[in-house]
């Protein structure tokens, strides 16, 4: 067993260092896929978000619980529940996205927005109340009020985005029951793992769970200095 | 004088109106705290307005309520007879732009001291060209010019108040709202920030509505001083009103008691003295000061005699009759009439029964120039 391993990590670095299409190929999807789906989600999940963290309502509070509750949704719920939206019988069914990036971008997507939207809303109620004040004060309106407070919570919005990512690159329930795993397609990292370990071909499991890890220590470094950066 | 201000009183206008204005705050245990009950005042146009009370007495709510930071749980605001509190959100940027709020606390942004200031001009839409000298011109007056691309986070709190009253300064509202602003800072931002109101008091266009815990300073610069205590106004009034009649023990006790007139002082060029005019009495004081000022005198620094006073060091001796007489225990206060003025007086009562003094006697009373302080 000591020896498979030893052998797996030889062959998981030539792998990464001789660009094998496969490997590569594998982190083409991968990356295609999460940053799409969190970019998208983003770009819904920001605005909204702090729209939330900035007025009063009311049912603010159930709005919170719930996205409280989706930021915490199980992946291979979520997976089921696209699944069952766009297989052929179902409501989706004839777009014919499933088992396409496609498929899998809608699931990280909807996967990412309460992530990003709920740390944007606490990232935004989380500035001091008298800088709101202060800004109002000085004559803001509404808009840029909130562009202030944007500019002044962007690292905690950032850090949430980051989490979002990392969260959908390592996902691996939904990738696989909407994506299919098809090789050269809609091959992850982690569907890839998945699927080699059971093959017994270690090398490249080890080889892409090299990469992933990598990818997580980047983006962790990355939150660490975001969050200890003094200005 | 008192009738000349009176009229002058008459034909102010009513810029701000406050009615039956109450707050409550709700605690984590949903138990209700009432920070506000039952406040009624009005502000005129140019008048500069001061509510004085202790901490907790919730000044700042008030002011937070009237800056429009804050809805009240009852009551109505009246600007100009547009009752604030029934506005809509956008009604409120635009009324909210009449105000300005100076906090006790400095708070900045985080950028730099030139960005900080021109920030309120610039959210009023004024391009780079309209708002650039200006703010050059207040960064100047406050003494930061150099520091203009420092970021304003990085400075000394007595720095960062500065640059917090230019921001306010700059944008130039009808209200001021100044919120115990000179709490914390040191004399020579105490200086510039007494430049900075007396040139707000000078323009007749400009209203102040100010909280202090300071009486002095309620003296300084109130036109008329509201008392705030435990969320509720218990006296209204100009200051002398309420330094030398205050209603209740409360304000007897905050405001301490002091005799407050008003005068136009000269500068005596022989004995290095001002001698303030305060209508019928010449007063000697031992300072420089020229022009309109507030004389003040504590009832305990004035000596009370019946026969006219000899060789006495006390520069100022006036002849009076007493008018009143209020016991406090082993103390009393006299209220003395010497022309057209009154003067609160204390003294023991032991001292008065030994100088046999009663309603209407004829007395002298006299204070050293050393004890007539000019604000």
């Amino acid at each position: 067993m000591a020896n498979e391993i030893i052998e797996g990590i030889l062959e998981g670095l030539r792998l990464i260092f001789t660009f094998d299409p496969e490997v590569w190929g594998v982190i083409e999807v991968s990356f295609r896929v999460s940053l799409t789906s969190t970019l998208l989600a983003a770009l819904i999940a920001l605005p909204i978000g702090s729209f939330i963290g900035l007025r009063e309502f009311k049912g603010k509070k159930e709005v919170t619980n719930l996205i409280n509750t989706f930021m915490g949704f199980p992946p291979v719920v979520m997976g089921l529940v696209i699944y069952l939206l766009l297989s052929r019988s179902g409501p989706f069914g004839v777009l014919g996205l499933l088992y396409s990036t496609s498929a899998m971008i809608i699931a990280q997507f909807l996967l990412a927005v309460p992530i990003i939207m709920g740390t944007a809303k606490a990232a935004i109620e989380s500035v001091d109340p008298t800088l709101k004040e202060t800004v109002l004060s000085l004559g803001a309106n509404e808009r840029q009020l909130w562009w202030e407070l944007i500019k002044h919570s962007k690292k905690s919005i950032i850090a949430g985005f980051l989490v979002a990512f990392g969260q959908a690159i390592s996902e691996v329930g939904a990738v696989m029951i909407v994506g299919g795993n098809i090789r050269w397609e809609t091959r992850t990292f982690t569907t890839s793992i998945v699927l080699q370990t059971r093959m017994g071909e270690f090398g490249m499991a080890i080889a892409l769970g090299v990469i992933l890890i990598t990818i997580a220590f980047i983006v962790n470094y990355g939150l660490t200095r975001l969050q200890t950066r003094v200005d | 004088m008192d009738l000349l201000v009176y009229k002058l009183e008459l034909i102010k206008i009513k810029l701000l109106e406050v009615k039956n204005l109450k707050k409550e705050f709700y605690k984590g245990d949903k138990s209700i705290i009432e920070v506000l009950s039952d406040i009624n005042f009005s502000v005129n146009k140019g008048e500069c307005f001061v509510t004085i009370g202790p901490n907790g007495s919730g000044k700042t709510t008030l002011l937070r309520i009237i800056g429009l930071l804050e809805s009240p749980t009852l009551g109505q605001i009246f600007y100009n007879k547009k009752d604030l509190t029934k506005i809509s959100r956008k009604e409120k940027v635009e009324y909210r732009r009449k105000f300005s709020f100076v906090r006790q606390k400095p708070v900045v942004r985080n950028t730099t001291v030139f960005n900080n200031i021109a920030y309120g001009p610039k959210v009023r839409g004024m391009k780079y060209d309209e708002y650039q000298k200006l703010v050059n011109e207040i960064i100047e007056f406050i003494g930061l010019k150099g520091m203009e691309n420092k970021n304003a986070r990085s400075l000394s709190g007595g720095e960062m108040q500065r640059v917090a009253i230019a921001m306010n300064f700059v944008i130039n509202p009808e209200i001021y709202l100044l919120d115990e602003v000179s709490a914390n800072l040191d004399s020579m931002n105490i200086k510039l920030l007494d430049d900075f109101i007396m040139r707000i008091k000078q323009d007749k266009e400009k209203t102040i509505i100010m909280s202090t815990h300071d009486p002095l300073e309620a003296i300084k610069y109130a036109d008329r001083i509201a008392v705030l205590n435990n969320g509720q106004i218990t006296q209204i009034g100009r200051p002398n009103e309420i330094f030398t009649a205050p209603k209740d023990e409360f304000t007897a006790l905050f405001v301490g008691y002091e005799n407050i007139l008003y005068g136009i002082a000269e500068l005596d060029k022989t004995t290095g003295l001002s001698q303030i005019k305060v209508n019928d009495l010449i007063i000697t004081a031992s300072s420089q000061q020229e022009g309109e000022v507030k004389v003040c005198i504590r009832p305990e620094s004035i000596g009370i005699v019946k026969e006219p006073p000899k060789n006495t060091s006390y520069r100022n001796t006036f002849k009076g009759a007493i008018e009143n007489i209020r016991e406090l225990g082993n103390i009393c206060h006299l209220i003395v009439i010497c022309k057209s003025e009154k003067f609160l007086i204390a003294i023991t009562e032991l001292s008065r029964k030994n100088l046999k003094l009663e309603i209407d006697s004829e007395v002298f009373i006299n204070f050293k120039a050393t004890d007539v302080k000019i604000l």
